[in-house]
C-alpha cells in the first residue's frame, strides 16, 4: 500500500500539468488578491463599503482570496484519476495492482498531499503578499500576521479535502472534462442556486461545507458568509470528506469494475 | 455481444505459444482476460493456479504487453516505467537495465509524447520485463517494430521460453508467427479451431510435388495411372502441367514420386515438395469457424477441449 501511495506521488511529481496547476494557483492568487486589495475605492457611498488598506478587514477580505486554491485542488484531484483514463495509462496501473480499489484508495491518500501541496501554495503567496503591502507601509506586520492566521489553516485543510472529493467525482465520472464540468459547476452554479431555495440542504454542499471548515480559525463575518448560516466546521469537514470518500466507493464498484479495453 | 465463447486452453512452460486468429477473432479480449482487465461472464484465467486479481505481486509473475496501453504524453520513459517499478519496489537500476534491453537505452529522458509507434512498443515491452517474470502474454508485440526489431523480439521469445518460462504471444501475422512459436492456438469467432504443436498442424497438411522434366507426357500419364487407381496414403489426388517441362502432383510426397519415376525411367531435372504453410491452414481453420460451422479436415492431433471458460497456463 506504501508503494502504490509513493507510485502515484510519483506519478504527480512526473508530469507538468501538475506543477502547471500549481502555477496556476500562484498566478491566480497573486493577480486576485493584488485586484481585490487594490480596487479603486472611488468616491461617494461605495467607498464606504470597501474596508480601509491596512486595517484586520482589509487583510482578511484580500487573504479570503486564497479560496481560490480550492479550485485548483479539486481539478488536481479530479485528474489524479481521469487522466489516467484519458491517456490510457490506467491499464498499466491496474496491471502493476489489479485490485481496482486500493489503487483508488492510494489515489485518495496522494490526493491528500497534492491538495495540500496547493494550498501551500495559495498561502504563500498570499503571504508574500502580505508582507509585501506591510513593506509598502499598509497596515503593521501583527495585525497582518493574525488575519493570516485566521484565513490559512482552514482554506489549507478545505484544498486537502477539496482534493479528495476531486478524486471521488473523478471515480465516478471517469471522463477528465465531465468531471471537471460538474465539479466547477456544482459549486458555482448549481450550489448558490439549492442555497438560495432550500439553505439547509446548501449549507452541507462542498462549497459551504469548505466554509464552513474555514470558520474553525476564520473570523466567518469577514468572509460574508452567503446567507450567514454555516454547519459547524468540523461537520463541514465530515462533509466534505464524505463527498470524497461516498463518490470514491460507488465509483469503485460501478464505472471503475468495468472492462479496460 | 459475445466476444469468446467456451474457450479452454493451456500454455506450457518452455514454449513459445503463438495465439493466431483473424481480426476480432478474440484474441485481444481473452489476453485481456487473463491479465484481469476485462471480466469473463463465466469462466477463469489462472496463472500459476491463481487468477491475475489474487497474485500477490504480479509484475513480478506476469508481464503483459498490450497495445493501445496508455503512456502519458508528458512523462519520460524512464519516468513510466519508474511509475509502475516503485508499486512492486523494483530498483532504478532495473529500470535502466530493461530500457537499454529494448534499445531504448538512450531516449529514457525523453517525453514518450515524441516517441514513435515503435518506440512506444518498445518501451510497453521493457514495463513487461520490470519484474523478470515467469510469464510473458504479448498482444500483437511486432506492430511497428522494424525488421531489424521484429527479427530481435523473435530472438528474445525463444531465449525467454528456452529458460523453461511461458511465453504466449498473439498475432495475426501468419509467416511472422510461424518462424518464432513452437506451438499454436488458432481462435476464430470467439472459438478454439485449432491446438497444437506446430510440426503437428503442418504436418497434417497435404503436399504437392513439382517435377521438371523433359518427359512431361510420360510422367503425366504414369501419375494419372496412379490418380485413378484410387485414392491412399500419399497417393496423388491430382496432376497438372504448370508449363512443358513441369508437372505438380498434388497431395503426395516425394517419396511416393520418386520410385514411380524411377520405374519409368524418366529424365528428372528437378523435383520439390511443398507443404501447405501455416497461412494456407490457418484459412481452411479459420473460414469454417467464421461461418459458425465447424472446420472440416482437422487433424486429430489437434483435438481441442472445448470447455469452461479461458484459462491461463500453469508454470510449474
Amino acid at each position: 500500500m506504501i508503494a502504490l501511495f509513493s507510485s502515484e506521488l510519483k506519478k504527480f511529481r512526473t508530469i507538468w500539468s501538475t506543477w502547471l496547476l500549481l502555477g496556476i494557483t500562484a498566478l491566480l492568487v497573486g493577480a486576485f488578491t493584488t485586484l481585490v486589495a487594490f480596487v479603486p475605492r472611488g468616491h461617494g457611498p461605495r467607498a464606504s463599503l470597501l474596508p480601509v488598506r491596512g486595517t484586520a478587514l482589509w487583510f482578511d477580505s484580500t487573504f479570503s482570496i486564497m479560496r481560490l486554491s480550492l479550485d485548483l485542488a479539486l481539478v488536481l484531484g479530479i485528474l489524479c484519476i481521469t487522466g489516467e483514463y484519458r491517456h490510457k495509462t490506467i491499464t498499466p496501473t491496474y496491471l502493476a495492482e489489479p485490485k481496482r480499489g486500493r489503487v483508488v484508495v492510494s489515489k485518495l491518500l496522494a490526493s491528500i498531499l497534492g491538495g495540500a501541496a496547493v494550498g501551500v501554495v495559495g498561502g504563500a503567496v498570499a503571504l508574500v503578499f502580505g508582507f509585501s503591502v506591510v513593506g509598502a507601509g499598509f497596515g503593521n506586520v501583527q495585525t497582518m500576521l493574525t488575519e493570516y492566521r485566521h484565513i490559512f489553516p482552514g482554506v489549507l485543510a478545505a484544498a486537502v479535502l477539496y482534493a479528495v472529493y476531486g478524486v471521488g467525482l473523478g471515480a465516478l465520472l471517469k471522463n477528465q472534462v465531465v468531471a471537471i464540468v460538474v465539479g466547477l459547476g456544482v459549486t458555482a452554479i448549481v450550489e448558490p442556486i439549492i442555497d438560495g431555495v432550500w439553505p439547509s440542504v446548501g449549507q452541507w454542499l462542498p462549497g459551504q461545507a469548505a466554509q464552513a471548515l474555514e470558520s474553525v480559525t476564520a473570523n466567518v463575518k469577514a468572509f460574508g458568509a452567503s446567507n450567514g448560516q454555516l454547519i459547524a466546521w468540523w461537520q463541514g469537514g465530515l462533509a466534505l470528506l464524505g463527498y470524497g470518500i461516498v463518490l470514491a466507493g460507488a465509483g469503485a464498484f460501478t464505472t471503475l469494475r468495468s472492462d479496460v479495453t | 455481444m459475445v466476444a469468446v465463447d467456451n474457450l479452454s486452453f493451456v500454455v506450457e512452460p518452455g514454449t513459445v505459444t503463438g495465439f493466431l486468429g483473424p481480426n476480432g477473432a478474440g484474441k485481444t479480449t481473452t489476453l485481456r482476460m487473463m491479465l484481469g482487465l476485462v471480466a469473463p461472464s463465466s469462466g477463469s484465467a489462472l496463472v500459476n493456479g491463481v487468477a491475475y486479481h489474487d497474485l500477490p505481486d504480479p509484475t513480478r509473475a506476469v508481464g503483459g504487453v498490450l497495445e493501445a496501453s496508455g503512456f502519458h504524453p508528458a512523462r519520460t520513459a524512464r519516468n513510466h516505467l519508474r511509475v509502475v517499478a516503485t508499486v512492486s519496489g523494483i530498483e532504478n537500476r532495473r529500470v535502466d537495465e530493461v530500457l537499454d534491453l529494448v534499445g531504448l537505452g538512450g531516449d529514457g529522458d525523453r517525453k514518450v509524447g515524441g516517441f514513435s509507434l515503435g518506440m512506444r512498443q518498445r518501451l510497453e515491452f521493457a514495463r513487461a520485463l520490470l519484474g523478470d517474470p515467469q510469464v510473458l502474454i504479448l498482444d500483437e508485440p511486432a506492430n511497428g517494430l522494424d525488421p531489424q526489431g521484429i527479427a530481435w523480439m523473435r530472438g528474445f521469445l525463444r531465449w525467454y521460453a528456452s529458460q523453461g518460462r511461458v511465453v504466449l504471444v498473439s498475432s495475426h501475422l501468419l509467416s511472422e508467427a510461424a518462424q518464432t512459436v513452437d506451438r499454436v492456438i488458432i481462435l476464430a469467432g470467439g472459438r478454439l479451431v485449432a491446438d497444437g504443436p506446430l510440426h503437428e498442424l503442418l504436418q497434417g497438411a497435404t503436399t504437392s510435388v513439382r517435377v521438371r522434366t523433359p518427359d512431361a507426357d510420360r510422367l503425366v500419364r504414369a501419375l494419372e495411372d496412379v490418380v485413378a487407381a484410387g485414392p491412399g496414403d500419399d497417393v496423388p489426388t491430382a496432376v497438372r502441367r504448370e508449363a512443358p517441362d513441369v508437372v505438380v502432383a498434388e497431395g503426395t510426397t516425394p517419396e511416393v514420386v520418386g520410385p514411380l519415376i524411377a520405374r519409368h525411367g524418366i529424365v528428372v531435372y528437378e523435383m520439390t515438395s511443398s507443404g501447405e504453410s501455416l497461412e494456407q491452414i490457418f484459412f481452411e481453420l479459420t473460414e469454417g469457424a467464421e461461418r459458425g460451422v465447424r472446420p472440416m479436415g482437422q487433424p486429430p492431433a489437434l483435438q481441442a477441449p472445448f470447455s469452461g471458460g479461458p484459462e491461463g497456463g500453469p508454470v510449474p
